[in-house]
């Protein structure tokens, strides 16, 4: 008995190759990025006006909520950076073949989380 | 009568993004370094980073780049979700509110940097 085809785009049951991930990672990402443009700019003229707005921004940033918020920001800049870059290599002609598209998802995924925690670690020690 | 949808602009929009995208590639790990090499993390370590020429004028074109770049991503996401039968208006709408958000970004990057001394 062959499975029964799947009727409708059930998200819960559809199952995505890697590389769907990291696509839908770089536009979750680069939305995520583009509407928080107004924030970041807001929070960087702060850090530059006075010494004691760049206190109370570093003050932010190293509290629980303003470090998860800076991680989730380096994180999205990563990943959309590094998937941005394997899409460059597509419009080139590198990297197209099924294998190869595979493993750049892969190594895509896990340079962005690894360099995060990194970037982490970095701040915290 | 003029169709204002469809896709005759695509071509130029996609390597207008791709250039956007290219110049931030070299920007954001060339600024990484240079903040390393300058090794301060205080106020006025973080403040002179900005304040030569050199360095505001590469971050001015930066962000010009990042606001091109996610208008034309945002674009991308209006084009794929916003439907409806009647939805061209509300689609224009959107695009012409991001077009004025992201210009008034720009002038506000250019006033952040300038305002340095």
């Amino acid at each position: 008995m062959p499975e029964p085809r799947p009727y409708y785009l059930n998200l819960i049951q559809i199952r995505l190759p890697i590389g769907g991930w990291v696509s839908i990672f770089h536009r979750v990402s680069g939305a995520a990025l583009s509407l928080a443009v107004p924030l970041v700019l807001y929070v960087w003229m702060l850090s530059l006006r006075s010494p004691e707005d760049y206190a109370a921004v570093t003050g932010f940033l190293s509290g629980w909520f303003g470090f998860l918020v800076l991680l989730g920001v380096v994180w999205a800049t990563l990943h959309h950076l590094l998937a941005g870059l394997r899409h460059l290599g597509f419009d080139i002609g590198w990297g197209e073949g099924r294998e190869r598209a595979r493993l750049t998802a892969w190594g895509v995924l896990f340079a962005a989380l690894g360099l995060t925690g990194l970037f982490g670690l970095g701040c915290l020690l | 009568m003029r169709t204002v949808g469809g896709a005759r602009r695509g071509l130029t929009i996609w390597l207008v993004q791709r250039a956007g995208a290219v110049v931030m590639a070299a920007y954001l790990p060339l600024f990484a370094l240079y903040a390393w090499l300058a090794g301060s993390a205080d106020y006025a370590g973080w403040r002179g980073l900005f304040e030569p020429l050199a360095a505001k004028v590469t971050t001015l074109l930066f962000f010009a780049a990042l606001l091109s770049h996610a208008w034309i991503g945002m674009r991308e996401i209006v084009i794929d979700y916003v439907h409806c039968p009647r939805c061209l208006g509300l689609r224009l709408a959107l695009h012409f509110s991001f077009a004025v958000l992201y210009l008034a970004c720009l002038v506000w990057t250019a006033d952040i940097l300038w305002t340095l001394a």
